[in-house]
């Protein structure tokens, strides 16, 4: 499997947030918003914490 | 329109969390099949099945630890083992080592013992929904 971090982060933020809107939300329109909105929080938040390390040396 | 919880509990089936947790640990999404939730089902079947088979193609370590001297590696096992019998069968069928040279070993390692945490998860909603405690 072709290594990208980006897209393995798509990947497992889209599964995870369908399996918690499932859990959490009872009816079809609340899932979708739920799980649209962890996916968004999933990303971003990666994205953000990213940048933040950046200037940090590894 | 919201359900009441007398409504829920007028299907409860007490009987059937036993056999429903057992199932949602054997298969993902299996509890909720058992409790004729089909969507649930297969959306837990789908997504959690998806994210142990990538994380198994990902080079994931799958070898089981048990013990307190390493309490991580304990913990990150039965976060793993929590998935039931996909991840026995992927041992027995020779993923248990993984790959830790592999770019993709600590992707791998995560998207299993997620996946194995989310089928915890499962489990209780399956418990819950055979207790009438949610639609």
């Amino acid at each position: 499997m072709r290594a990208s971090h980006l897209l393995y982060l798509i990947v497992f933020s889209a599964l995870v947030s369908a399996v918690f809107a499932t859990l959490l939300r009872d009816d079809l329109r609340a899932r979708v918003r739920f799980a649209l909105g962890a996916f968004g929080a999933f990303v971003l938040a990666a994205i953000a914490v990213g940048w933040l390390m950046y200037p940090f040396p590894g | 329109m919201a359900e009441t919880r007398p409504a829920a509990a007028l299907r409860a089936r007490p009987a059937a969390a036993v056999p429903a947790c057992l199932l949602a640990w054997l298969l993902p999404g299996a509890g909720h099949l058992f409790l004729r939730r089909t969507g649930k089902g297969l959306l837990f079947l789908g997504a959690i099945g998806a994210l142990f088979a990538m994380g198994v193609a990902m080079d994931a370590r799958l070898q089981m630890y048990i013990g307190f001297d390493d309490p991580l590696a304990f913990l990150r096992s039965l976060a793993q083992m929590a998935l039931g019998a996909p991840y026995f069968a992927a041992r027995a069928l020779g993923f248990d080592a993984g790959l830790v040279t592999s770019v993709t070993h600590e992707y791998g390692n995560t998207f299993t013992e997620v996946g194995g945490l989310l089928n915890i998860l499962v489990i209780l909603d399956a418990f819950d929904i055979a207790m009438g405690r949610k639609p």
